[in-house]
This record gives structure tokens, C-alpha cells and sequence, in this order.
């Protein structure tokens, strides 16, 4: 080795970060916004905002569920219900539709032939009729499904780009030689030393989550990044390995040609509650109901354990008679994945830790942000002091452009998919579908834009732009039909006063970026002294 | 009322992680000239005592994570609590040195109270 260790650590960390920095920025941005999934949901849907749905014994709800889909839904493949949370007050019915004639009945169904509708768990009627909209789900499905691609390749990439940043986490941590010594240390308004500052403060204060999420996002889908394993026990049937892995029934298996009819559900409700100390059940899933073979399985509730691998049991569908679940004993292997996954998405978490998680997820984001920009602020004086011209390289400008597509663009498109949601007309077809195409829009001519004048100003525009969209959120919601802040504080609906307070948060510290960016406040680049 | 001790052992552990971490910043030479003007010299024993204050600190914000969440998803929440505490001292050392003192005896006196709250019921019983 011709440098020493730490010097080729430091080159493996730059790069490694500046390479997949923008989609990993992008990762964590719509990470940490899916820790508030149900409530970016919720609040997509002022339809739903003037009424909290009352609680019932889930016995009652589930019965009404059941009513619902065998009226809406018989002779579907599947059907999945999922009982009223803290989180989400209201009773969600889902089906698969079953294939059509001719089709292939072993494809897999498309996720928009699914239908889908939101109950009101006292009386099963429909809650009303709220906007169609994918809510927090666009942001939980992008950031590892990516968008516009198949979800194949979507999440290739991002497994790629979290190797990558595991990689610049581990490299980082040998390259940063003063961990402790620097522990609290931010120095403001020095130029390049106060990037270096904010960037190692965001990543060591917060770096058990930032290794937690990285390494914990791998192994949800370990199966299909290392697919070798699995293969060799259970070649060309992997259906047969998750039915082994979670419980449940092989999600291929034909359906029966005798119909018979569903047993109730509530009786396997209370039995399933009652082997659980009186643990409330989460979802159930009603596999070919209708046929001689149906199938229901049942989930306890999220929201206790860490661990995703949470206990269910498997009712035959006609009989009502227990099959499998009881007591079942899970090997070590399988509860390490169980927390690890159970870790990554924190459904875990009460109020306080979903807020902390939140926390350290914009820690994360602050992280890759300045990394990426430092990279620029390094490189900007070393490339000045070669040429006279004052012009600087190809890749400087495109870092650049990139910095700010891929940071102040995106900052500008999340809150455009807000605007989209309350602003487009209700009731259009593809409705959904636009929304999206308005972040993706405005994302698209922010990229443009960063890339075709890199500078300041263009930083100050976006930022400021960004900033207000994020900051006018709350006037936004009282005056498209939303409950505002004053009415949804006096009712003690916190999810959707939280929204709009930390849309009002956010976009004052993207206006206060804005601002500090301004021509008085500029910063002279120390260019004395900067070559450690 | 487990909702509200719940809150009293959120406080607890934020204001002592908080606390903890101020005090050993300031066992920090940087960071005590920072509080007492540059040059300002650090004396043995108020580094010790620093430093021992703010690992019981830390000790009390990790106890009162597990009491609030168990053993298991406590050391999670601790973590976040860290994260939380570190941000904060961080801001205010960067833009307000002089007020770090204020911080560090307003999150002692805010986790005292929390955790005085929280066992007077069980001492006085």
C-alpha cells in the first residue's frame, strides 16, 4: 500500500459517498418521512379529518369487515384486513381480484388490480368517500422501490447505493481520526471547517441509527439480494419458503373448484386474541374465500414488540377449526431477522421513539447533504488556484448541479406533492398517478435548473421556494378542507396538527437556509491553512 | 397515569442525557474555554468532578429509557435520546456558548424533578 490506511479509507469514503449521495439523500428523505406514513396518509385525505372513527371491539369490526367483502368481493384470490390502530382509527378492507378467464392464474397480480375500501369500524359503511391518493405509501414504496421502473430493478439500485453507504460509514468512522475530540464540536459561519463540522456532528451524535438503518435495510430484503441459500433448500418453489418463514399459507397454492362457505371470522378473532393474553389481532387474510380451501390467517397487532416477525395463527376457512401457529418455536436465526427488520421500519415505536427515529433520520439526511456539498466546497478553492480564468471544471459544475437537484429539488418536490394533493380536482381519473407526476415535474425542472445555473442564487431560489411551500402547509390544509391547526389542536387530533407543525418547522429552517444564503452573509472561503 | 409517567420518564432521560453531555463537554478544554473566555485554565478536580457528573448523567437517561420501554427497546430509545441531547448541546455551544451553562443546570434541575415526580408516589407510599 503505497498511502497509508487511513488516507485510502478516506479516498474509499469520499467517493463511495459522492457516488450514490443523491439517491441515498433521496432514501433517507422518504425514509424517515415513511416513520409518519398512516399520518401523511391521513392528512392527504381531508375528507376524513372531521371525524375520528369511534373504537369498537374488534369482534364487531372484523364481522362488518367480513360482511363488506363477501358483498363487494366474493370469488376474490385474496382478501387482506387490516384492524383500526391508534394510528389509523379507521377498518381497512383490501382484495385481489381473482385473474381473469384465460389469464395466467399463477402471475402475479398488479398492485392497481387490487381493490380497496376504508370502513367505519362501528358501522362498516364506507368513510367518506375521501380523495383517491397514494398518501404516505408514494414515499415508503420510493425509497426502496424507486418509481417509473420495475420494483426489481428499483431495488437493486437502492441495495447497491445502502452497501455503499455502509461502506462510506465504516470507511468514515476510520477516516475521521478525532471522534471524541471533535464530539461537540460545530464551528459556525469558518466555511469549509463548519461543513466539516455539521457533517461529522450529524453522523457521530447519531451514528448508532445511521449503521442500525443501513445495515437493517439490507436485510429486509436479504432474500433477494442473496437468494443462494434459499434456493438450495427450497429450489424453484421460494412461495414454500415465506409460508415456512412467516406461517401463513403458500401464497400460490390453486384454489379449490368446490365453493363453500366462509366460517365467521369473529370466533377465530377471539381465539386468536385469547392464546395471546388479550393482545388485539393487526391484520388478517382471508386466502381463496368462498372455496372448499380457504384459508384465514391472523396477525397479532403491531406496536408492541420490536421484532416484524410477530405471531400468527392459521384457521382453516370453512371449518373454523385452528390449523397451525400455536406455540410455534422460531430458531435463532429467524428472530435476529424478525428484530432487525422490526428495527428498520419501527412500527415498534410509541410516539416518543417514532419522533426520535424521525430525529435521527433527518440527522441522516443532513449527513449525506453535507458530505455531498463538501465535496464541492474541497474541491471549488483547489481548482481556483489552477486556473486564472476563474471558470471551474466539468465535474465541479455537475456536482454542483447535482447538489442542488438532488437536495434543494427534492426539498422542493415533497411539499409540491402536498400542494398536488389538495389541488388537483377531486374525483379526476388517475388521480393518484398526477400527483406523483407533479413531484416528479417539479423535481425535474429543479434538476434542470440546478444543472444549468449551479450557483448561489439558484440555491436561495429553490431553498426559499421549498421553504414556503413546506411553511404555508398548515394554511394550506385550513383552506382546502382540512382540519386546522386551531380546530385539530382544540380536538386533540395530533396526527394532524403534528403534520402541520412540522411542515411549519421545516419549511422555517429551509427559509432560514434561504436567507443565511443571502449576498450579505456570504463567507469567504479560507483558503489559508485549508489543506488539512 | 401511565401516560403521564411515561412523560416524566421521557423528561427524565432527555434532560439527564442532556445535562450529562454538557458536563462532559466542559471537561473538554475547548469547550470550557469557550464557557470561561479563552486561555481560561481547567482545574484537575473540576474536570474529575465534570466528568463524573456527566457519566451518572448518562447512567440515569439510559436507567430511565429502560424503565419507560424494558430492557430490550430501551437501549433503542436511548440511543435516540443521545442523538437528541448531543444535537442540542451541539447548537447551543455553536451559536451561544455563554448559554451552556444555563442548559446544563436546566436539563439537571427538569430530569431531578421528572425523576422526583416519578418516585415520591412509591417512596411516600
Amino acid at each position: 500500500m503505497k498511502e497509508g490506511f487511513r488516507q485510502s479509507m478516506a479516498w474509499l469514503h469520499t467517493w463511495s459517498g459522492l457516488l450514490v449521495g443523491w439517491i441515498l439523500f433521496m432514501v433517507f428523505a422518504a425514509g424517515t418521512a415513511s416513520y409518519f406514513r398512516d399520518e401523511i396518509t391521513l392528512w392527504m385525505k381531508p375528507e376524513l379529518h372531521a371525524a375520528a372513527p369511534a373504537r369498537v371491539p374488534q369482534a364487531l369490526a372484523i364481522g362488518l369487515a367480513q360482511q363488506t367483502l363477501e358483498e363487494r368481493a366474493g370469488g376474490s384470490r385474496r382478501w387482506f384486513i387490516t384492524m383500526p390502530t391508534a394510528r389509523n382509527p379507521a377498518l381497512e378492507a383490501s382484495w385481489i381480484p381473482a385473474p381473469p378467464e384465460g389469464a395466467d392464474p399463477q402471475a402475479r397480480p398488479k398492485r392497481r388490480e387490487f381493490g380497496s375500501a376504508t370502513l367505519d369500524p362501528a358501522t362498516g359503511r364506507e368513510l367518506g368517500a375521501a380523495r383517491a391518493t397514494r398518501g404516505g405509501d408514494f414515499f415508503f414504496r420510493l425509497h426502496f422501490d424507486l418509481h417509473y421502473m420495475s420494483a426489481l430493478w428499483g431495488r437493486w439500485i437502492v441495495g447497491v447505493c445502502a452497501m455503499c453507504m455502509l461502506v462510506a460509514i465504516l470507511s468514515g468512522v476510520v477516516t475521521h481520526k478525532r471522534i471524541f475530540k471533535d464530539f461537540f464540536t460545530f464551528r459556525p459561519a469558518r466555511g469549509q471547517r463548519s461543513w466539516l463540522d455539521a457533517h461529522n456532528a450529524s453522523a457521530v451524535l447519531a451514528l448508532p441509527y445511521h449503521l442500525m438503518i443501513t445495515y437493517t435495510g439490507l436485510v429486509t430484503l436479504m432474500f433477494m439480494y442473496l437468494p443462494s441459500g434459499v434456493q438450495a433448500i427450497y429450489p424453484d418453489k421460494p412461495d414454500a419458503f415465506y409460508a415456512d418463514l412467516n406461517g401463513g399459507p403458500a401464497g400460490n397454492a390453486k384454489p379449490a373448484p368446490e365453493r363453500a362457505a366462509l366460517a365467521p371470522l369473529g370466533p377465530m378473532l377471539e381465539q386468536a386474541t385469547r392464546s395471546w393474553h388479550g393482545a388485539p389481532v393487526g391484520r388478517i387474510t382471508v386466502t381463496h374465500p368462498g372455496r372448499a380451501n380457504a384459508t384465514v390467517n391472523l396477525v397479532l397487532q403491531e406496536g408492541r414488540d420490536m421484532t416484524q416477525d410477530l405471531p400468527n395463527l392459521t384457521f382453516d376457512g370453512v371449518t373454523g377449526k385452528l390449523l397451525s401457529g400455536a406455540g410455534r418455536e422460531r430458531g435463532g436465526a429467524v428472530a435476529t431477522r424478525g428484530v432487525m427488520y422490526g428495527l428498520h421500519v419501527g412500527r415498534f415505536a410509541d410516539p416518543l421513539m417514532r419522533a426520535l427515529f424521525f430525529l435521527s433520520g433527518l440527522a441522516g439526511c443532513a449527513m449525506v447533504a453535507t458530505g455531498l456539498l463538501m465535496w464541492a466546497v474541497k474541491e471549488r478553492p483547489k481548482q481556483l488556484k489552477i486556473r486564472a480564468d476563474g471558470k471551474v471544471g466539468f465535474g465541479l459544475r455537475l456536482v454542483d448541479g447535482l447538489n442542488l437537484g438532488g437536495i434543494a429539488g427534492l426539498l422542493l418536490a415533497m411539499p409540491v406533492l402536498f400542494w398536488a394533493n389538495r389541488l388537483l380536482p377531486v374525483g379526476g381519473a388517475g388521480r393518484p398517478d398526477l400527483e406523483i407526476a407533479c413531484f416528479f415535474g417539479a423535481w425535474a425542472i429543479a434538476a434542470v435548473a440546478g444543472l444549468a445555473f449551479p450557483a448561489r442564487p439558484m440555491w436561495r431560489l429553490q431553498l426559499g421556494l421549498g421553504g414556503a411551500l413546506f411553511a404555508l402547509l398548515p394554511v394550506l390544509n385550513a383552506a382546502t378542507g382540512g382540519a386546522g391547526l386551531a380546530t385539530s389542536l382544540a380536538r386533540g387530533q395530533w396526527a394532524i396538527a403534528g403534520f402541520d407543525l412540522v411542515g411549519l418547522g421545516l419549511g422555517a429552517m429551509l427559509l432560514y437556509a434561504a436567507l443565511r444564503l443571502g449576498p450579505r452573509a456570504a463567507v469567504k472561503p479560507r483558503l489559508a491553512g485549508s489543506a488539512a | 397515569m401511565s401516560g403521564l409517567r411515561d412523560i416524566l420518564l421521557a423528561l427524565a432521560a432527555l434532560g439527564a442525557a442532556t445535562a450529562g453531555f454538557t458536563a462532559l463537554s466542559l471537561a473538554m478544554e475547548r469547550h470550557w474555554e469557550q464557557l470561561h473566555g479563552r486561555g481560561a485554565p481547567l482545574p484537575v478536580r473540576a474536570r474529575r468532578g465534570l466528568r463524573h457528573a456527566g457519566t451518572v448523567g448518562l447512567l440515569v437517561s439510559l436507567a430511565s429509557c429502560i424503565a419507560l420501554r424494558g430492557a430490550a427497546q430501551g437501549w433503542v430509545a436511548w440511543a435516540g435520546v443521545l442523538t437528541l441531547a448531543g444535537i442540542t448541546l451541539v447548537l447551543v455551544l455553536g451559536y451561544a456558548p455563554r448559554g451552556v451553562a444555563r442548559l446544563g443546570w436546566g436539563a439537571a434541575a427538569l430530569a431531578l424533578l421528572a425523576l422526583a415526580a416519578v418516585l415520591a408516589p412509591a417512596l411516600l407510599a
